[in-house]
């Protein structure tokens, strides 16, 4: 399995397989397209309003994983509300800003590099990839993202409702002991596998 | 502005607006640990330890205050956290 290291020129780098970096692809192009939605009704907005990235809107995005990624900043409804007017547009653009740095430095690799003067050694079907130190923050919270929304999906934390009757630990259990056969294993194995590489990230970054 | 005519009732609308406000982190089982550290340690340049400690009492404790000022400065702390995925919310320091 993938995870990240530094090489000697102090360089952080991964050398990712093409099937791993298909799967990164796939979910932060849906990722992107969940941040995008509900834009189409802009044209319907103010335009004044969505020039400076207000929002007409106040209510709680519908989808569940929206509401997880833009949680209310407020206990009350109504300064919720009004801070996610002012500032809900603004934050969707920067969470695509970090998805779409890992999703452009995945695919700008996808193409196969023919034999080249690298000195290192890559299996056939993997491929190596350098994080710039100045993205490195982005990648660390787009992969966050993507825990945050499989998560939702495999009913791992939650809401604030929701939390106090949610057994993180069980639900763990639950998916370790479940089926290969059951679809929600593989979700379940790729969301473990995000937070090995965010990990892996991480120790590189902050040697302890 | 006209200086000294500023009356009680002035006085203490301007005392309540002066009220610290606070920014709480609450636990999330899916963010790491290291990676909540890190991320207070970018956005709020605490040291390593301070970092760790804050993040080690939103796991305990279910939640912390991370930062205190201005409505206005703690509205910035919040977004900022929203935008590197923690959860976080901000309220009047005296109802903390």
């Amino acid at each position: 399995m993938s995870s990240f290291g530094r090489d000697e020129n102090g360089e952080i780098s991964i050398v990712i397989s093409t099937q791993e970096s298909q799967v990164l692809i796939n979910l932060t192009e849906q990722l992107l397209e969940l941040l995008s939605q509900g834009e189409s009704l802009a044209e319907h907005q103010d335009p004044l309003l969505h020039l400076v990235g207000i929002s007409d809107s106040d209510a709680l995005p519908e989808d569940p994983v929206l509401r997880r990624l833009f949680p209310d900043a407020y206990e009350d409804s109504a300064s919720a509300g009004e801070f996610r007017r002012y500032t809900e547009y603004g934050l969707r653009e920067k969470k695509k800003a970090h998805a779409r740095i890992i999703y452009e430095a995945l695919t700008s690799q996808e193409e196969p590099e023919e034999i080249s003067s690298s000195h290192t050694p890559i299996d056939k079907g993997s491929f190596k990839l350098i994080i710039e130190s100045s993205q490195i923050l982005d990648w660390l919270s787009g992969l966050n993202d993507l825990r945050l929304a499989l998560a939702v999906r495999l009913g791992i934390g939650g809401d604030k409702s929701e939390r106090e009757s949610i057994d993180t630990e069980a639900i763990h259990k639950k998916y370790e002991l479940m089926l290969e056969s059951d679809p929600m294993k593989a979700v379940y194995a790729v969301y473990s596998w995000i937070g090995w590489l965010q990990q892996s990230l991480l120790e590189e970054i902050s040697p302890s | 502005m006209a200086l000294g005519t500023a009356t009680k009732s002035d006085s203490d609308t301007d005392l309540k607006a002066d009220r610290p406000w606070v920014c709480v982190v609450w636990d999330d089982p899916v963010n790491l640990m290291t990676y909540v550290t890190h991320v207070f340690m970018v956005l709020f340049g605490y040291s390593k330890e301070k970092a760790t400690e804050l993040m080690l009492r939103v796991h305990v404790e279910g939640r912390a205050q991370v930062s205190s000022g201005t409505r206005e400065e703690m509205e910035r702390d919040v977004q900022r956290l929203h935008e590197y995925g923690l959860w976080a919310t901000l309220q009047r320091d005296d109802e903390y």
